[in-house]
């Protein structure tokens, strides 16, 4: 069909006001070569369609779409909510698909895939040759949410273990890994710890609602930062949770009522994370709070911390294609910013 | 005889029309035979101002050989009848219209003049209709708010029963197997006297919807619906002045939701509908009194897992009193209409959620001279919730020629806020105000022998558009963000030719349409620049061959234009042959193929439909 003849004819009998047609150039680069850089996941369109994962080389100059079905000429998957590194090897979690892509990190050339065992996958984590996959279980059921336990050989879920409702973020120190469970779509405010030599979890640890993120300071501590109850849930305050993983003692920072802080990253031994439009600044050894917003005017759907950069991804309107903008964290100063894909979420470095 | 009712463009004389009606029912309007226009069409049609206030209006009305020879499906009737576009969420599935570059909430349903789009969402979902249930099927375009309430912008779809005052007991029964273990049944039976006339109707369509995706090695999973459809309708004179009529509908749906190519689903969505109009009516000279009382009743129960036994469910019970005074002086009509409407709804989602609903409208229309007609109609609503505006429309046609003839309407409409988009527990916005738009249209129709042409340009500004997009604490809640702009260009193009024992007709259609967001300049999601239509249908004797195309261009699906689905063209090939043909009885066979192309192609993005398939019908009428 030719715009350019219906739109010449219709202006020619004095209807149409305006005619564009104007297409966005994009330009695309050689696949396959993916060994220093970064990869954004992007969710995806929610009810139909397949999350993305996009590639920006080291010096920010070369982005390239949807490098997945470039290189293996199939979808990733509905919602890709993260993806993990072990060795060479980088597991992509597709939620609603119920499916993990294993690619080379290197050539993202796919290697196998999981896809038994899973329900509702969010977060994947690999400790001594086994993987690790929280899992929501059916939203229906609030009693069957658990953590794959899947074999890295045969690349098949071995075994589960049962969590607390809402099971996501994985973080892992030795033999020890932390799950949050944020509550799935309703709200939850615990913490397990579980034994990766048993498999079995030895304590759940109490931190405020809605947990996000975790991070280690230098010291050791586990911290946690949790978001709080929104409105519909009964309103509550986020917290930080200063945790000694020896001994599990708990230490909270509590925020206002209306303060519902996310992202909790470190660089340089100094947590950085984001409320109601702005980062904050802490020492983990600040007996309180910051009240001062760091850098003001930032609203970012994810936030990540590496190397003294503070990467920022906007999901827009969450149907079309979101940014990602990248922030010296020492001048404050902006980089760049990058078009994504759709929701753009995780940044993960490949190093 | 019935072909000569196929189209019914209102420009056409209103005189044109009654003699129609008079074609259809023969003898059966004695009863009032000597008494006005008005009267004699209000006993036939319940909802008689579509026809008698549309000077100017474009009203395609849809034929009962058309209607008969479609799928069991309504999306597929308009997809493939009209310039509306259709998406569905898989063959079957959740499918919404997109009329004139609005969406799906900007298309009222209109069930025997009373508008039926669910105050949860705004709208109809169309996969709950089945096209057989109703006598005449009619589209009207552009806006209609003042005469259809809440939602008709872009058009209005109206679904309408009619009642024969004849000597009469016909039976027609329609029976259909095809692909995938599709399955229909159909009957419809009216009986009628001088004084009363009855009718009932019963449809069951069930398929297991399991379709091969082509090129793929996926087929359509949980994708099995089962749906079934009762209709009454009864008149009945108790004097020549005095006639009580009754209408009722009752659907009950039970569809699992099917997947996509990247997501597998077990949902499964259950859902009722009953809708009940009892009417009576007052004849005196040239004037007419109505008494209208209406019960709606929905719910729907969502299964996230069909497996499961727990759901969440939606309920809304609406009633409707209105009192309807017509009058005629000579070529002038004047209609006022007064409504009450209380709605409640409830939900495991839903906050208390209760509206009161005054409407007060006034409808005039004149027709000046043989070539000049014109209308102008004021609407206000009082409603509970918030402030309503004060709506307006003005239409008229100029028949300069006997092959030309102009037509132009200007109106200003509404959509009210939906009960999820006031009442969602934990998002409802209590602050929202009416979407509104204005519009105003111009239209040329030609006719030169047995053809005739109809060409269309529309311009729609629609402002305060409600979107659910995330507050500053990232809650997705419904604002009035969005303002956008409808444009475009329509042409409806009829022939008809008769040599001896054959028939031929060709329909076409073809629309232009941009809608544009007005702070992007973007073309909004799911709607096709172009969209053509045609149908060629030819029949001699007692065999009837047709064939059926569509031409979609390509959508955008992400609201910068980033990403598109790409165009498509489906064609289905059918014909009948009426293989018994008595007095009392006839017996057609029908074989259609759908898709003949086998077509690869989404209706939205990752949800192929379709390929080739095929249905059996046997039609008998008795």
């Amino acid at each position: 069909m030719n715009t350019r003849n219906v739109c010449i004819w219709a202006l020619a009998i004095g209807i149409l006001t305006s005619c564009d047609n104007d297409d966005d150039e994009v330009i695309d680069l050689p696949e396959g070569d993916y060994e220093k850089g970064i990869y954004v996941t992007n969710e995806g369109p929610f009810n139909n369609g397949s999350g993305t994962v996009s590639f920006i080389s080291e010096d920010f100059t070369n982005v390239e779409h949807a490098i997945f079905s470039k290189v293996n000429n199939e979808d990733l998957g509905n919602i890709v909510q993260s993806m993990s590194f072990d060795n060479d090897l980088a597991y992509i979690v597709a939620n609603v698909s119920n499916k993990i892509n294993i690619v080379d990190r290197d050539t993202f050339e796919k290697q196998a895939e999981i896809t038994e065992g899973l329900n509702n996958p969010r977060y994947f984590v690999a400790i001594d040759g086994t993987g690790y996959v929280s899992n929501w279980g059916d939203t229906a059921d609030e009693s069957d949410d658990f953590i794959a336990v899947v074999d890295l050989t045969s690349n098949t879920v071995i075994s589960s273990i049962s969590v607390p409702l809402g099971p996501e973020r994985l973080l892992v120190n030795g033999n020890t890994l932390y799950v949050t469970n944020s509550g799935a779509f309703s709200t939850n405010n615990q913490i397990s710890v579980i034994d990766a030599s048993t498999n079995s979890v030895t304590t759940t640890i109490t931190v405020g609602d809605m947990p996000n993120s975790m991070q280690f300071d230098n010291a050791g501590n586990l911290w946690v930062l949790a978001s709080g109850n929104p409105g519909y849930l009964g309103e509550t305050g986020g917290a930080l949770s200063k945790i000694n993983t020896a001994t599990n003692e708990v230490v909270n920072f509590d925020f206002e009522t209306t303060q519902h802080p996310g992202s909790l990253g470190i660089d340089e031994g100094i947590f950085y994370y984001q409320m109601g439009g702005a980062v904050y600044k802490m020492d983990p050894s600040d007996d309180t709070l910051p009240t001062e917003e760091y850098i003001s005017g930032l609203s970012f759907y994810n936030m990540t911390l590496n190397e003294g950069k503070l990467y920022g991804t906007d999901a827009k309107d969450y149907a079309s294609n979101g940014t990602l903008s990248i922030y010296d964290i020492t001048t404050k100063d902006s980089m760049t910013t990058l078009t994504m894909g759709i929701i753009p979420g995780g940044v993960y470095f490949n190093e | 005889m019935l072909a000569f009712g196929i189209r019914v463009f209102v420009n056409m004389a209103q005189k044109t029309f009654f003699l129609l009606f008079l074609m259809l029912f023969g003898s059966g309007l004695t009863i009032a035979q000597n008494d006005s226009i008005i009267q004699l069409e209000e006993v036939v049609l319940s909802d008689a101002r579509l026809y008698r206030f549309a000077a100017g209006i474009k009203i395609k009305t849809l034929s009962d050989s058309l209607v008969e020879r479609t799928n069991p499906t309504f999306t597929d009737m308009l997809r493939f009848n009209s310039s509306i576009y259709l998406k569905e969420n898989g063959y079957g599935m959740v499918s919404s219209p997109s009329f004139r570059g609005t969406n799906a909430q900007h298309t009222a349903v209109v069930w025997n003049g009373i508008n039926i789009n669910s105050p949860l969402t705004g709208q109809t979902d169309f996969g709950t209709l089945i096209p057989q249930n109703y006598d005449r099927i009619a589209i009207r375009s552009g806006g209609g708010s003042v005469q259809y309430g809440s939602g008709a912008i872009g058009g209005s779809i109206h679904l309408n029963n009619l009642l024969a005052f004849e000597k009469h007991y016909d039976n027609v029964l329609q029976m259909g197997y095809g692909s995938y273990n599709t399955q229909n049944l159909n009957f419809k039976s009216s009986y009628g006297s001088k004084s009363l006339a009855l009718g009932f109707g019963m449809n069951y369509v069930t398929s297991d919807n399991d379709y091969e995706y082509l090129g793929r090695e996926q087929k359509n999973e949980n994708g099995e619906y089962h749906h079934l459809n009762f209709n009454i309708d009864a008149g009945y004179f108790f004097s020549k002045q005095l006639l009580l009529k009754l209408h009722h509908n009752t659907f009950f749906g039970d569809r699992n939701l099917s997947g996509t190519l990247t997501a597998p689903s077990d949902d499964k969505y259950k859902d009722i509908n009953t809708r009940s109009l009892l009417e009576m009516v007052r004849f005196g000279n040239e004037k007419l009194m109505k008494f209208k009382l209406a019960h709606l009743f929905e719910r729907y129960e969502y299964y996230a897992n069909k497996n499961r036994p727990d759901y969440s469910l939606g309920s809304v019970n609406t009633i409707i009193a209105g009192y309807d005074h017509k009058q005629a002086w000579g070529d002038f009509t004047l209609n006022g209409l007064l409504d009450y409407k209380r709605i409640e709804g409830k939900g495991s989602s839903l906050e208390d959620a209760k509206r009161n609903q005054w409407s007060g409208t006034l409808l005039a229309t004149h027709h000046a001279t043989e070539q000049f007609r014109y209308g102008f109609s004021i609407r206000k609503d009082w409603v509970n919730d918030f402030e309503s505006p004060l709506l307006l429309a003005l239409n008229g046609s100029y028949k300069l020629s006997d092959f030309y003839l102009l037509k132009t309407s200007a109106s200003k409409n509404f959509r009210l806020p939906t009960f999820n988009d006031l009442y969602w527990l934990g998002a409802g916005n209590l602050n929202l105000v009416p979407e509104t738009s204005y519009q105003v249209e111009l239209g040329q129709l030609f006719k030169v022998g047995n053809a005739s042409l109809e060409l269309t340009a529309f311009y729609i500004d629609l402002e305060n558009m409600i979107q659910w997009r995330p507050n500053a604490s990232g809650l997705w809640v419904p604002q009035n963000i969005q303002e956008a702009r409808q444009y475009g260009l329509e042409a409806v193009l009829n022939y008809k030719k008769a040599w001896g024992a054959h028939h031929l007709e060709l329909d076409g259609g073809w629309a232009y349409t941009r809608s544009v967001d007005k702070a992007t300049e973007k073309q909004l999601l799911y709607v096709p620049l172009h969209k053509i239509n045609g149908s060629l249908n030819y029949s001699f004797r007692r065999y009837e061959l047709y064939t059926q195309a569509l031409l979609n261009h390509s959508v955008y699906i992400t609201t910068d234009e980033s990403n598109e689905l790409p165009g498509y063209t489906v064609v289905n090939l059918g014909g009948h042959h009426n293989v018994l043909k008595l007095e009392k009885l006839s017996l057609k066979m029908g074989l259609r193929i759908n898709n003949i192309f086998n077509e690869e192609y989404q209706s939205v993005a990752y949800r192929p439909m379709p390929n080739r398939n095929f249905l059996i019908q046997i039609i008998a009428k008795f």
